[in-house]
Parts: C-alpha cells; sequence; structure tokens
C-alpha cells in the first residue's frame, strides 16, 4: 500500500505506472494528476491538483481540458504538443517550466507532459 | 461555511474559464492576480518564461507601456483601450498575422487592470472592410476639390484637364507623357512604387495612399491619392480586374496588358490632415518616440513584400540596437533612457527617406525597411546613421550622454519565406556587430 506515494515525478515510464494507479492511489502523490481522453475530457482529476487549483474534482471531471479547465494550457507550449503527438503517432513524455494561474496568482511549476499511442489516457502532471 | 465555500469556488472556476486574459499588477507592472487566458496568452512572448511582470512580459511587441503608465497623469482611468498588439507578422497562405488588444485601466494610484484579447481574426475582417469605406467616401464626397488624372499602362499621364490646374497648378506641358510621381515630393516614392501603386489597383480594384504631394511652384501640400484601373471594354471578362473584390481572394496579375489605363484621383486635404494623422497616430506611432510602432511596421512590411513577390526587386532592412542601454538606463534612470531613444528616433528620421519605414519594434530595437534598396545601398546609408549616432550627444539632468548603434543589414532574396525570416537574418547579423565590439554594422555572416 506504501507504494504508490513512492512515485515521482521523474520517474521514467511514468503513464503507464499511473494507468495502474486507482484514484484512491493516485490521491497520495505530492504532485497534481490530470489525467484525460483523447477528446481532452479530464477523466481523472487528483486531490492534489485539486487542492492546486481550488476546484472540486466534480467541476472539473468530464470537461473539455482546454477550453473549460485549464485555458493557459492552450497554445503551442502544451496543447499542440498533445495534438502533434497524436496525430504523428508518436509518444510524448516532456517536462517544461511553465506558468498556471492557480487561483488567479502567477506559480512556476514544471508540467510533464505525457501521452502515447495505443494507451487511453493523457497526462498533464504539475509539480510546484 | 461551506456555503461560502462553494461560492467561492464557482467564482475561481468563473475565472479560470473567462474567455479573456485579466490581469490586476502594481503600477511597476508587477501581477498580483491573473488568469488562465492571459497566461496562455502572454507566455509565450515571455523571455524567461516567468509572469511576474506585465510589462516585461510584453516588452518585446509593446516597448512603450511603461512609458505609457508613467506618463499619464489622472489619478484614475484608462491608460488605453484596445490597443493593438502586433505578435507575429503571420507567413502568407499559412497562417493569419497574429495580433493581440490590450486594454489597461488605472485604478488608482497603485494598481492597474489589464484585459488581453486574441483579435487576430477580427483584424483580417476589419482591413476589408476599410478599403471598402475608404472607396464609398471618396465617391460619395463632393467632387470639386479633385484632380482627375488619367494614366497609361505605364503611369505616364496621357490626358489633360483643368482640374489638375486648379489643385496642382502644373500646366499641360508639364505633365504630359510625365510619370505620376510628379506630384509627389522626391524622396516620397520609388520608380517601382509608382509601377507598384498601378499593380495594386489591377489586383484590388483600388489603391489609395495618404501624404506630401507637391504643386508645381513647389509648394507642398497634404494630399490623399487614389488610382483605380479603368476598364478595358474589349477585354474578356475575367481578365478584368474586379472592383471590391476581397483583398485575400484577389491574385494580382504579374503585368497589366498593354493597353490598360487608370484614373488618378488627387485630393487636397490639408484642413483634414491634423484630425486623420491624430488617429493615424493614435493606432500606428510610437508612443514615445513618435515613429511608426511594430504593428505599422509589420503593416508596410507585408505590403512590400506582397509587391517584392510580383515583381521582385531589391529591398532591405536595417535592424538597430542602442548599445550597452541597459547601462544607461541603470546610471542615468529610465528619464534619460527615454531621452536617447528620442534623438536616436529623431537623428533615423533625418536619415532616412520619406518612402522609407523607420520604426521602433522593440525596446531598444528599431527598424527600417528600405523599398528599391539593394544590400550595399543599404550598407552605406546603415552606416551613415551609425556616424551619425556616433558624433550626437543627449544632455539630461547636466548629463552628456554619448551613444553609439550596433546595426544588422539583410536584403530580400528568394527562400526568404516571409518578414518574420528576414528580420531573423537581420538579427543574426545585429548580434554579430554586437559581439564583434559594437558601434558597427554587419551585412554578412562568415560562413
Amino acid at each position: 500500500m506504501g507504494e504508490p506515494s513512492s512515485l515521482s515525478f521523474e520517474q521514467p515510464d511514468l503513464g503507464r505506472a499511473l494507468d495502474a494507479l486507482n484514484e484512491a492511489q493516485l490521491d497520495q502523490l505530492t504532485f497534481g494528476v490530470i489525467g484525460f481522453d483523447a477528446g481532452t475530457a479530464v477523466r481523472r482529476y487528483n486531490t492534489t491538483e485539486s487542492k492546486f487549483a481550488g476546484l472540486s474534482p466534480e467541476r472539473v471531471l468530464g470537461h473539455p481540458l482546454f477550453t473549460v479547465v485549464a485555458p493557459c494550457m492552450n497554445n503551442f507550449m502544451v496543447a499542440q504538443r498533445f495534438e502533434e503527438a497524436a496525430e504523428r503517432g508518436e509518444t510524448l513524455d516532456a517536462t517544461i517550466d511553465y506558468v498556471l494561474t492557480l487561483r488567479m496568482r502567477p506559480v512556476k511549476v514544471q508540467l510533464r507532459l505525457i501521452a502515447a499511442p495505443n494507451t487511453l489516457s493523457r497526462y498533464v502532471l504539475v509539480r510546484r | 461555511m461551506s456555503e461560502l465555500l462553494e461560492e467561492y469556488e464557482a467564482l475561481t472556476q468563473f475565472l479560470y474559464m473567462a474567455p479573456v486574459g485579466l490581469a490586476q499588477t502594481a503600477m511597476d507592472g508587477q501581477i498580483a492576480l491573473i488568469n488562465p487566458v492571459s497566461a496562455q496568452l502572454l507566455m509565450p512572448l515571455s523571455r524567461d518564461g516567468s509572469l511576474s511582470n506585465l510589462f516585461e512580459a510584453l516588452q518585446d511587441v509593446a516597448p512603450d507601456l511603461r512609458a505609457r503608465v508613467n506618463g499619464f497623469g489622472m489619478s484614475h482611468g484608462m491608460v488605453c483601450e484596445a490597443m493593438r498588439l502586433q505578435v507575429a507578422a503571420g507567413v502568407r497562405g499559412k497562417s493569419d498575422p497574429r495580433v493581440l488588444s490590450l486594454t489597461l485601466l488605472k485604478l488608482d494610484e497603485t494598481r492597474l487592470m489589464a484585459v488581453l484579447s486574441d483579435v487576430s481574426q477580427q483584424i483580417k475582417r476589419e482591413r476589408l472592410l476599410e478599403h471598402n469605406e475608404a472607396w464609398l467616401s471618396a465617391i460619395m464626397t463632393g467632387i470639386t476639390n479633385y484632380a482627375i488624372v488619367s494614366l497609361d499602362a505605364d503611369g505616364l499621364v496621357d490626358d489633360w484637364n483643368e482640374s489638375i490646374a486648379r489643385v496642382t497648378g502644373f500646366t499641360r506641358e508639364a505633365v504630359l507623357g510625365q510619370a505620376y510621381s510628379i506630384f509627389y515630393p522626391q524622396n516620397a516614392t520609388t520608380q517601382e512604387r509608382v509601377l507598384d501603386r498601378l499593380r495594386d489597383a489591377d489586383g484590388q480594384g483600388w489603391s489609395i495612399d495618404d501624404g506630401w504631394r507637391v504643386r508645381a511652384d513647389g509648394s507642398q501640400f497634404w494630399g490623399t491619392a487614389m488610382i483605380v484601373p479603368l476598364r478595358n471594354r474589349d477585354a474578356p471578362e475575367d481578365a478584368r480586374p474586379d472592383k471590391l473584390a476581397g483583398l485575400a481572394e484577389a491574385t494580382p496579375p504579374t503585368g497589366a496588358p498593354r493597353d490598360a489605363s487608370y484614373c488618378l484621383v488627387i485630393r487636397d486635404i490639408t484642413d483634414k490632415r491634423e484630425a486623420s494623422e491624430k488617429l493615424r497616430q493614435a493606432s500606428s506611432c510610437d508612443h514615445l518616440t513618435g515613429i511608426a510602432n511594430r504593428r505599422a511596421f509589420f503593416d508596410a512590411a507585408e505590403l512590400e513584400l506582397d509587391r517584392w513577390r510580383r515583381s521582385p526587386r531589391p529591398m532591405s532592412l536595417i535592424l538597430f540596437d542602442v548599445d550597452h542601454f541597459k547601462r544607461v538606463n541603470d546610471t542615468y534612470g529610465h528619464p534619460a533612457g527615454d531621452a536617447v531613444l528620442r534623438r536616436l528616433a529623431e537623428i533615423l528620421t533625418n536619415t532616412f527617406r520619406q518612402v522609407d519605414v523607420v520604426a521602433r519594434i522593440g525596446g531598444e530595437e528599431f527598424a527600417v525597411l528600405l523599398p528599391s534598396t539593394d544590400l550595399t545601398g543599404a550598407r552605406i546609408v546603415a552606416d551613415r546613421l551609425r556616424q551619425a549616432v556616433e558624433l550626437s550627444s543627449v544632455t539630461t539632468d547636466g548629463s552628456c550622454i554619448h551613444l553609439t548603434v550596433s546595426g544588422g543589414v539583410a536584403t530580400m532574396e528568394p527562400g526568404v519565406p516571409g518578414i518574420d525570416a528576414l528580420l531573423k537574418r537581420a538579427d543574426q547579423r545585429l548580434y554579430a556587430a554586437k559581439t564583434a565590439g559594437r558601434n558597427r554594422i554587419v551585412w554578412e555572416l562568415p560562413d
């Protein structure tokens, strides 16, 4: 049981490890997890991310990520990278420095963007 | 309590989802509150990837924001409303120009509120509308103070009437067979530009420009000049220029048929100059220096590039950057830095021709677009500017500041896809001039 929370933000092949966690295990992670499907609808949203953003999961789950939940990522630095990876059938695993507007305060974060062909979930992971 | 929490959450999400950018900053631009769309629009512009200061995030597209705010005298009110910031010129047929709109409201002595939105699509529609409107107003206004000049396929005056003498004072003998540039001051047009306007008219159905015109006695007046292609009755329908056609759809012909003819209408609008110039300055001039701003520069460059594509000819671009500008600001303060920029703008204006486009496109970065000028010509005049700056000085608050500039010159050639690419070339050379020790002009890179 103690194992899931030992998942680290940097570890390789993190997407598959996240897929294997249930929601309770996801909630124990110290970084924010937003999982979404091919149509960009949010499917997973952990407690850490919910606290960062000040939004409860009910307000977010099922809604399109880049227009309703996190419009700040709807540019070539984030959203477009997922689109391009999907178009080309490529794997995406990149960590970038970014600024999120959590509760309307500019906050420097690291984002890890994860997507792979043949998997259902894509992830944006947020570390403050 | 939980009701309050729920309301707070709803409010948070309302701001998260708002489709415009909102930010609250201190008077120095330091960001206190900011919503996601602001971050979406600003992050790609931020040089260092941080979003702590609004002025810094926008410094490349709106270098005069700080000066505008400092120069705003009232305790609260609108510092600028729907000001347009050109982000990228766009690539013909691939991507549209990107333009942001910025409204800045001074809330009190310590806080500013900014509203940001992407207006690229709106601008595209507006441009078409503007041209159509110009047409209508030209047709609807009275006809008495117009000179109506008939031009042949090469832009030479081929007929005479009294209206020409009434507005310009020229006689029949003086104008017949002359290019219509006879009505322009000497450095305000080029041989290529004379033909460009005919091609513009072929492609769009009109070509209009406002500026100084010259009378027979050498005196000048502020005039608007419209060129319209006259329909050739014998030409097949599809060869006729389509008046009021969409700007984007019209494919300009490479050359007009030999029997083409044009009508040039010149109108003296000296009395309306102040009003129309004020309007133009508000949107296309840099607030601090009074020369063209980034947006006006990209507009002019795009137009010149269209002409280049239609009929390639020399066209060059120079980028200038003040050497050690940061040191001036740090040593003498921002007002001295501002004085330096104003002085440089003045020297630029005096050195280059009226037909050249002189603009401030970044904090201490200036660009000059030179139509009908090859690399050698641009190089020579760039160096003349460099020398003029070296010999000048700026006095503020008792200190005398000497300054120098570095410059990068690039010229348009096949294989350069657009204005962004040409700017990049000039920028690489400017960088080379900086690393080679400053106060110099670089026009080629070592292989």
